[in-house]
């Protein structure tokens, strides 16, 4: 019961806060989670370690839910992983049962968070448990699943989504072969003259905030920061409104089912590596219409599309974090940037993190149940005001995005402006590299994963002197093998069954 | 027999090179991926630019060329201004503080649409007060390191 100890006020304020900022973020098309979290890190650099991940899991899960508002009202996803919602939700708003759709989503929401957080509790520790025993041929073995994984799930196809996670090794590597983990100190992958800059390599926080801040407004400037809510009129936006049917929680009668599968799936979907909320929402929607008793009826307003969606994709915030605390290996690009938050505080997520930081895991726990129900009281009771948040026009927001991604970066390191010349670079590459298809998911684990790998992998090598170490170490090798075999396998077959498809 | 397939998986790292052997790897490997790349969707790319179904083109139709571009030059000026004026008053978080009420001002007013006189009001007010509730919070309250 340490953790009691570390529980506070404050932590309950933070995360309320975290919450509503996050809905805000989530609410407004074109402005992300990841982003949410990315922007706000600064905050946390003077708060102490379980204030500060209070305030960024309540921005995770804020920014998760707050996606439903416009997907419903606008038929606009505020966030990628509301996309099935816009599918059902937006005809019931044109039905005239818009609030009924908002709250239908926002009750699932919290279902499949909670669920998540249950399923995070009690697996992550177990998982820990196994990993620890890991030596570092299974966990060069991990980060090869990872990519696998990544790859296998892209949108477009495996062999660019591995290209993008590889592509983010090789710049991880730029800099130093760090004496700490065994290296030489020599550097590598550079020019004499970019020595002094990138002795430690890029930073982390810079590279995360360029890419998903700066990078997402280069894109929208490219399109002309259109606001489209705008276009929108005034009528859908107003909730509650005594001509709109009313909701009860009558709603769910018959679909407890579809609620605590869509959450597993969410949950499950979460735990691969480098796999957002979309590919959750995506797949609990088709499984709802497979097992639906009238599929013919989803997609025109069916309150089970919102429920499927929604609990999914709720039901990824517990899930994301199970690989992160577990292996050290983030489920998505918000767990991503949460990375950076625990390594700002000098902590080492994997293995050992539960073991060594209980009270800290116990309070993220806490903090996570906490979002969840702060999010569902605050969409639940305060939906009319939400639903004015996606008025907010872009050309107030996004220059203050910009101000805060620099007092980001700028302040990591405390004080070196390489990193806001990092963040540039990054926001431009970002935007640059969607252009030729790279792919950022894949990029940032790699990023992250990159060093890592590397100091497993030489290591290995140096002290067995054999590849084949890697195929007869343990049991577990073997395994992880088959593993990676599949995700490969799973990934041939679904490209070929497409392409026929289209053919 | 067995031995000359084991000597063939053996590996020897030199530790005063060994800093250069991952990143070759990795630097190998996104060649042939790359190359894999162009050979397996290389033929269909061009066969698609040639039947005219796709076009070599880098920016989107139509796209905005003025917010696109006046965002990346107005950043790298925010960015050369800030890292300036931040050294005539160091450690004030002041080169932050008078360099992002001017740049998010010119942003404002690079994305805004159908400028009227009560969105101007609301761009001045909201680039004023964003950036010194920002300076206050972050910089004095939270002793963040601002440039």
């Amino acid at each position: 019961m340490e953790f009691l100890t570390l529980l506070s006020p404050e932590l309950f304020l933070f995360v309320i806060a975290g919450v509503i900022v996050g809905i805000v973020f989530g609410a407004i098309p074109g402005m992300t989670a990841t982003m949410a979290v990315a922007v706000c890190l600064p905050l946390t650099y003077s708060l102490d370690m379980v204030n500060g991940l209070g305030l960024l899991l309540g921005l995770y899960v804020g920014g998760i839910s707050g996606g439903l508002v416009p997907a419903i009202l606008l038929n606009i996803p505020g966030t990628p992983s509301s996309i099935t919602t816009t599918f059902d939700g937006y005809p019931m708003t044109q039905k005239g049962e818009g609030e009924k759709a908002l709250k239908t989503g926002i009750t699932s929401s919290l279902f499949g968070g909670l669920l998540s957080v249950f399923i995070l509790f009690f697996f992550t520790p177990v998982l820990s448990d196994f990993a620890i025993k890991f030596s570092y041929i299974e966990k060069f073995l991990i980060i090869l699943f990872a990519l696998s994984v990544i790859a296998s799930l892209s949108k477009k196809s495996m062999l660019v989504g591995i290209f993008s996670g590889v592509l983010g090794i090789w710049f991880s590597l730029i800099g130093t072969y760090d004496i700490s983990v065994g290296g030489n100190g020599e550097t590598r992958l550079m020019f004499g003259f970019m020595e002094y800059y990138l002795e430690s390599g890029f930073s982390l926080l810079p590279v995360l905030i360029g890419l998903f801040g700066l990078g997402t407004i280069l894109e929208e400037a490219e399109k002309g920061v259109k606001d489209e809510v705008q276009s929108v009129d005034g009528a859908s936006l107003a909730v509650g409104t005594s001509r709109t049917r009313k909701f009860s929680f009558r709603v769910f009668k018959g679909q407890f089912v579809n609620l605590f599968r869509s959450g597993l799936i969410g949950t499950f979907v979460g735990m691969l590596p480098g796999v957002g909320g979309s590919a959750a929402s995506v797949l609990s929607y088709t499984q709802q219409k497979n097992f639906s008793k009238d599929p013919s009826k989803l997609g025109k307003g069916a309150v089970e599309g919102v429920i499927a969606s929604e609990s999914a994709n709720n039901g990824l915030t517990g899930g994301a974090l199970v690989p992160l605390l577990s292996l050290g290996i983030p489920g998505d690009s918000t767990t991503a940037v949460l990375i950076g938050a625990f390594t700002l505080q000098g902590l080492q997520v994997g293995p050992l993190f539960i073991a060594e930081n209980t009270g800290i895991w116990h309070s993220m726990v806490i903090a996570l149940l906490a979002a969840n129900f702060v999010m569902f009281l605050i969409m639940f009771f305060a939906i009319k005001y939400i639903a004015k948040v996606v008025t907010v026009p872009k050309y107030l927001l996004y220059p203050i995005i910009i101000m805060m991604c620099v007092v980001g970066a700028y302040a990591i390191n405390y004080g070196i402006m390489f990193d806001v010349w990092t963040l540039l670079l990054f926001g431009v590459l970002g935007y640059v590299g969607s252009k030729f298809g790279i792919e950022v998911a894949p990029f940032i684990i790699g990023f992250i994963l990159g060093k890592s790998a590397e100091v497993y992998f030489v290591k290995s090598l140096e002290s067995f002197g054999s590849l084949t170490i890697f195929f007869t170490k343990s049991p577990i090798a073997v395994f992880l093998w088959i593993l990676i075999l599949t995700s490969v396998c799973y990934s041939i077959y679904s490209s070929n069954k497409k392409s026929s498809i289209s053919s | 027999m067995g031995d000359t397939v084991l000597s063939f998986f053996a590996v020897n790292i030199d530790f005063d090179q060994s800093h250069l052997f991952f990143p070759r790897i990795i630097m190998c490997l996104l060649l042939l991926l790359f190359a894999a790349i162009v050979v397996l969707y290389g033929r269909a790319f061009f066969q698609d630019i040639r039947a005219g179904r796709r076009r070599l083109r880098f920016f989107e139709e139509n796209y905005d060329k003025i917010r696109l571009f006046g965002t990346i030059v107005g950043v790298i000026v925010y960015f050369v201004l800030m890292d300036y004026v931040g050294t005539l008053f160091p450690n004030t978080g002041l080169g932050f503080l008078l360099v992002s009420i001017p740049f998010m001002m010119f942003l404002s007013f690079l994305y805004v649409h159908d400028l009227n006189r009560r969105k101007t009001v609301i761009i001045l007010l909201n680039s004023t007060i964003a950036p010194v509730t920002a300076w206050y919070i972050l910089g004095n309250l939270f002793n963040i390191t601002l440039p």
